[in-house]
C-alpha cells in the first residue's frame, strides 16, 4: 500500500482484522542479517542483508540493532561454521568469527560448551510498529485503510477486475470499492482471495510455527544455532522478553493454528541447548503463526521449511485470463518491502507505465531521526513524565497518556488492537493489574458504554488465556493464581452482567 | 511445654497460631511473605457461589461434595471460627453465618461474603438505594464510572435495582504525587488533616440520601478513620476492596499478628522454610534458608499453612509435574485431565483444585487416607478440593481448617 501510494496511485488497503494481527505480528521478532540462509538459500541471504540495511534506515523506530551470534552447540557439526563463513563471503552477508571466550563474555548465559561463534548483524523488529510505520506513511500519501473489513467478492467484467466487495465486521456495512487493479497480499489467505475473483486455485501451504516468549532478556543479541535451519534454533531478545522459535508443521487452515504440548516441550528442550537452565525461567506467552509459502514442485509438500522462501508473483493474466490482479506469496518479514516493490513493479509493467519505487529512500513517519529503539527507551520516557502521568501497565511501562492517545486514534478498537501498539498486558502479569484500569479509563474517555467495556475486558482476558494455558508452568502458574484471586476473588468479574452477545472484535 | 511450628502467615496460619498460643502451646510462626490476606478482599468468605449465588453460607457448607474440604472440616468448625474471629476482632469483622452480605466490587459486580469490615457494610445492596461512587484521580485501581454504571444496570440478587452515579475528586495522597498506591492513600487517611481536606473536596458534590462508595483505603492503622470521614461528610460511606495490596487484608493481618504476639507467639518473618527432618512417622524439625546450612526449628507438631500455587507452596514444573514444595506430600486431584484447558470463561481449571488431602483432624494423608506423618497437619489453601476464588470459600476453609487443626494438635500434645 505504501509503495502503491508513493508511486502516485489512489489506493485502499482492506484487512479483515487489525493490522499485523494475522501473520506479520506472529513471528519471533527477528530482523534477519541473512546469516540464516547463507548455506541453505543464498538468494534469500542476499535479499535479507540488503533489506536489513534499508529497513534499519527507513524504519529505525521499529528496530533494535542487537547484533547476533551463530553458535556451534555441543553435538552440532563444527564444520558447518566453515560452510557458513564461505556462504557469507559468497553472498556478501557480513559475518565474523569471534572467540568462544568473547561470545561468552558478551552473552554469559550461553551454553559454555559452544565450540564456535560467528557474529552477524541480526536485529530485532517490532512487527506491529513496522506495519503501522508503513501504514502511516501510506496514509500520508493519500492511502485509505479499512481494517476489520472482510473481502466477500472480487467483481470482474469481461476478464478484468472492476471492484472489490467487502463487509465491515464491526458495523456490518457493505463496502464496494471500484478499482482497476487488485494486489492480493493476503499471505496464507491468498488462495482464498484469488478464488473470490474466480482464479484457478493458488496453492498456499501454510507452515505453522510456534513461538514462546520468556520473561526477561536471557540474551541481548539474537542467538542462532550454527546448523542447517531447524526447529527451535533461534532465540530473539525483543523488548522486555526473549522469544524462542520456531517449529514448522504443514497445516490446512491458517485460521486454526494450535499450540501443541509436544511442540512446547520441543522448544523448551531447544532452549536448554542454547541457554542451560532455560526451563527454569518463566514462559509468559505463546503464539502460532503461518508462513505463507507458495507450493513449489521442487520439494515435498510436507516439508514447508525448505520450500521457497523466495517470493513469487503470480500473474493472473497468463494463468487465468484475468486482468487486473496479481498475487504474491512466499517471502519473509525482513524482505516485506522488497516483496511490495516486486509486486508493484509487476503492476506497473502490466499497466505499461514506469514509475520508480521510492520506498527504500524515505523514512516512515516517526523514524526520521534514524535512531533505532532500545529496550530502555520506555524507562527513559517514564523517568521524564512520572510526575505528570500515571503508569497504567507497570510491566511494560505504559503511561495513561499513551493509552488514551492510542484509544483516541482507534476509538472502536479492542484492547488487543491497542495492545499491539502499546504492549498493554504483554508483561509478566498478562493483564492482571492493567486490564481493569484500561477498561475504566476507556469508559471514562467516552468512546464506549459500560456494556462494551465489560465485553472488551472479557474478550481481552479470554485472548490472553489462549497464549497462556499452553505454556503454563512455574511462576506463571503462580501469577495466574494471583490474577484469579484478583479477577474472581476480589472483583467477582465473572458475575458482572454479561453482554447480550459476547464482544468478539 | 509443647512446641508447635506453624508455617505461613495467611488467615490459616495466624488463626492457628493464636488458637494454640491461647491454650498454652509454645508457637513459632515461620513465614516468607506478608501472607495471603493482603492478596484478597479483606472480608471473610464462607461460601459465595455453589455455583449459584449463596444467601445462607453455613447452609451451603453442609451440602458440599465429599471431595470438598468442608466435608472433612465440618460446618461446626466454620461456626466456631466465625464466632472466634468476631470476638477476637470486633472492630474489624461483623456478620451472620446464616446470611451473606452482597457487596459492590471495584468493577461493579455484586459479591457475596459472610463477615465484612464495618467500613464496608453500608454497601450491602438494597432495592432503591442511591449510591455515589467517588473516584480519586491519583488512585488508578478504582474506576468509579465503571463501578457505578455496572451497579446501576445489574438486577440485584433479590430482584431490586439501585441507582448509582460517580464522581471524581483530585486530592493527592502526597504533594506532587499523581500515581499513588492504595497503601499510600490508606496512610494518608490515617491522618485527620487529610480527612478534612478530602471531605471538603467531596461534601458539596453529594446529594441527599446518597450512600458514598469509596476505595477501601480509608485508614490502615486508624480503624475509625472511615467513621470519622462519614461524620465529616454527614453521609453513610462504604469501602470497596481493590486489587493488591489490599488495605482491608492488611488490617486483618496486622490485627491477628498483634494478638498472636500478645499471646506469646514467636514470629519469624521473611524466612522460607526449605526442608524438614523426620524420624519414623514423625517430623522432627524444619529448616529455614538462613545463613550457612539454614536454621533448624524442632517441634512436637507442625502445621503447614503455606497456601496454594499463588504462594509457591504448590508448583507445576515445566514437565507438567505438580509438587508440594516443602514436604513433597502426596497430592489429590491429579486424576483430573487435562489439568489446564483453554476456555478462560469455561469450567474451573482442575489444576487449581489440586492440593494435599486431609483427614478430619487436618493431618495430611496419602491416597489411602493414612497420615503421611503423625504430627504433620495442613490448613488453608494447601488443602485439595476447592478453588476459593471461584466459590468465594477460601477464607472459610482457611479459618475452619485452622480451628480444627489447632484443636487436634492441642489435644494430641496434652
Amino acid at each position: 500500500m505504501r509503495d502503491v501510494a508513493m508511486r502516485g496511485f489512489s489506493t485502499v488497503l482492506v484487512e479483515r482484522a487489525d493490522l499485523g494481527q494475522g501473520t506479520t505480528g506472529r513471528f519471533h521478532g527477528l530482523l534477519h542479517s541473512g546469516g540464516r540462509y547463507v548455506v541453505s538459500d543464498p538468494e534469500s541471504a542476499r535479499e535479507c542483508a540488503s533489506e536489513n540495511e534499508i529497513l534499519t534506515r527507513i524504519q529505525a523506530g521499529a528496530i533494535e540493532s542487537t547484533g547476533g551470534y551463530f553458535v556451534t552447540c555441543p553435538g552440532d557439526d563444527p564444520t558447518f561454521a566453515d560452510k557458513f563463513l564461505a556462504g557469507a563471503a559468497n553472498t556478501g552477508v557480513w559475518a565474523r568469527e569471534v572467540s568462544v571466550a568473547e561470545a561468552l563474555r558478551n552473552e554469559p548465559r550461553l551454553n559454555p560448551g559452544i565450540s564456535r561463534a560467528i557474529e552477524v548483524r541480526d536485529g530485532t523488529v517490532d512487527g506491529w510498529k513496522l506495519v503501522w510505520g508503513a501504514a502511516n506513511s501510506a496514509r500520508h500519501y493519500g492511502a485509505q485503510i479499512l481494517t476489520y473489513h472482510r473481502v466477500t467478492k472480487i467483481e470482474t467484467e469481461a476478464g478484468r477486475v472492476t471492484a472489490v466487495r467487502c463487509t465491515s465486521l464491526r458495523s456490518g456495512e457493505e463496502v464496494l470499492i471500484e478499482c482497476d487493479f487488485v494486489l492480493n497480499c493476503a499471505g496464507p489467505w491468498a488462495g482464498q482471495i484469488a478464488a473470490m475473483a474466480g482464479a484457478h486455485p493458488v496453492e498456499v501451504v501454510p507452515g505453522r510455527g510456534i513461538m514462546i516468549a520468556m520473561n526477561h532478556r536471557l540474551v541481548n543479541r539474537v542467538v542462532n544455532r550454527c546448523i542447517y535451519p531447524a526447529d527451535g534454533d533461534i532465540l530473539v531478545p525483543a523488548h522486555t522478553v526473549s522469544i524462542i522459535g520456531t517449529t514448522d508443521v504443514k497445516v490446512d487452515d491458517p485460521d486454526n493454528l494450535a499450540i501443541e504440548a509436544h511442540e512446547v516441550q520441543q522448544m523448551l528442550d531447544a532452549g536448554e541447548v542454547l541457554i542451560p537452565g532455560f526451563r527454569n525461567s518463566r514462559a509468559l506467552h505463546a503464539w502460532a503463526g503461518a508462513r505463507p509459502l507458495i507450493k513449489d514442485d521442487r520439494v515435498a509438500v510436507s516439508d514447508t521449511r525448505h520450500m521457497s522462501r523466495g517470493m513469487a508473483v503470480i500473474d493472473h493474466t497468463t494463468r487465468d485470463g484475468l486482468d487486473g490482479m496479481l498475487t504474491i506469496g512466499g517471502g519473509k518479514l525482513t524482505t516485506y518491502r522488497l516483496m511490495a516493490e516486486h509486486i508493484v513493479d509487476a503492476m506497473c509493467d502490466k499497466r505499461g507505465e514506469h514509475r520508480d519505487c521510492r520506498t527504500d529512500a524515505e523514512p516512515v513517519p516517526g523514524s526520521e531521526s534514524g535512531r533505532t529503539h532500545l529496550v530502555s527507551d520506555r524507562l527513559h520516557d517514564r523517568e521524564h513524565d512520572r510526575f505528570d502521568e500515571q503508569i497504567i501497565c507497570e510491566c511494560e511501562l505504559m503511561s495513561r497518556k499513551m493509552f488514551t492517545d492510542a484509544l483516541a486514534s482507534q476509538p472502536a478498537g479492542s484492547f488487543d488492537d491497542l495492545r499491539r501498539q502499546l504492549r498493554l498486558g504483554m508483561g509478566p502479569c498478562q493483564g492482571g493489574f492493567c486490564s481493569v484500569r484500561a477498561t475504566g479509563i476507556a469508559l471514562d474517555a467516552g468512546h464506549l458504554d459500560s456494556e462494551r467495556a465489560n465485553g472488551l475486558l472479557r474478550l481481552f482476558l479470554k485472548n490472553r488465556w489462549i497464549g497462556l494455558w499452553p505454556i503454563l508452568y512455574g511462576d506463571q502458574v503462580r501469577q495466574t493464581a494471583l490474577d484469579n484471586w484478583i479477577f474472581q476473588g476480589t472483583l467477582d468479574v465473572e458475575h458482572l452482567p454479561q453482554p447480550t452477545s459476547e464482544v468478539v472484535l | 511445654m509443647s512446641r508447635v511450628v506453624v508455617i505461613g502467615a495467611g488467615l490459616a496460619g495466624l488463626v492457628a497460631a493464636n488458637r494454640l498460643a491461647e491454650v498454652g502451646v509454645q508457637v513459632v510462626l515461620l513465614h516468607k511473605g506478608l501472607g495471603g490476606l493482603q492478596l484478597g478482599q479483606g472480608t471473610i468468605d464462607v461460601f459465595g457461589y455453589a455455583p449459584e449465588r449463596v444467601f445462607n453460607p453455613i447452609k451451603a457448607v453442609g451440602s458440599v461434595a465429599t471431595t470438598h474440604p468442608y466435608t472433612a472440616i465440618g460446618g461446626k468448625a466454620v461456626l466456631t471460627g466465625l464466632d472466634y474471629l468476631k470476638k477476637l476482632l470486633p472492630e474489624l469483622l461483623l456478620g451472620d453465618p446464616e446470611s451473606n452480605y452482597q457487596l459492590p466490587t471495584a468493577v461493579g459486580a455484586i459479591r457475596p461474603t459472610c463477615l465484612a469490615q464495618p467500613s464496608m457494610i453500608a454497601g450491602h445492596v438494597t432495592d432503591g438505594a442511591k449510591l455515589v461512587i467517588v473516584g480519586i484521580r491519583g488512585l488508578k485501581d478504582f474506576q468509579p464510572q465503571l463501578i457505578a454504571e455496572n451497579l446501576a444496570r445489574t438486577p440485584l440478587p433479590d430482584g431490586g435495582r439501585l441507582r448509582a452515579r460517580h464522581l471524581w475528586v483530585d486530592v493527592p495522597a502526597r504533594d506532587g504525587e499523581i500515581d499513588s498506591s492504595g497503601l499510600t492513600y490508606a496512610r494518608a487517611f490515617d491522618d485527620e488533616d487529610f480527612r478534612v481536606r478530602f471531605a471538603k473536596a467531596v461534601v458539596d458534590q453529594l446529594r441527599e440520601d446518597e450512600i458514598v462508595g469509596l476505595p477501601a483505603v480509608l485508614g490502615l492503622k486508624d480503624l475509625h478513620a472511615w467513621r470519622d470521614l462519614a461524620g465529616k461528610l454527614a453521609h453513610r460511606v462504604f469501602e470497596i476492596p481493590l486489587p493488591p495490596p489490599s488495605v482491608p487484608g492488611l488490617r486483618l493481618t496486622e490485627a491477628l499478628t498483634a494478638r498472636a504476639l500478645a499471646a506469646g507467639v514467636r514470629i519469624v518473618p521473611g524466612v522460607r522454610t526449605v526442608r524438614y527432618a523426620s524420624s519414623g512417622d514423625r517430623v522432627t524439625s524444619v529448616t529455614t534458608a538462613a545463613g550457612l546450612g539454614g536454621r533448624g526449628y524442632a517441634a512436637d507438631a507442625f502445621l503447614l499453612a503455606t497456601g496454594g500455587f499463588e504462594s509457591g507452596a504448590l508448583n507445576l514444573d515445566s514437565h507438567q509435574v505438580v509438587r508440594e514444595t516443602l514436604f513433597d506430600l502426596p497430592l489429590a486431584g491429579l486424576d483430573q485431565t487435562p489439568l489446564i484447558h483453554g476456555e478462560y470463561w469455561g469450567p474451573e481449571q482442575p489444576l487449581f483444585k489440586v492440593g494435599v488431602a486431609v483427614n478430619p483432624k487436618m493431618q495430611a494423608v496419602d491416597a489411602a487416607g493414612i497420615p503421611v506423618f503423625a504430627n504433620l497437619y495442613a490448613a488453608g489453601g494447601i488443602i485439595a478440593g476447592a478453588s476459593g476464588w471461584t466459590e468465594k470459600s477460601g477464607d472459610g476453609i482457611a479459618l475452619a481448617s485452622a480451628i480444627v487443626a489447632a484443636a487436634a494438635i492441642s489435644k494430641e500434645l496434652a
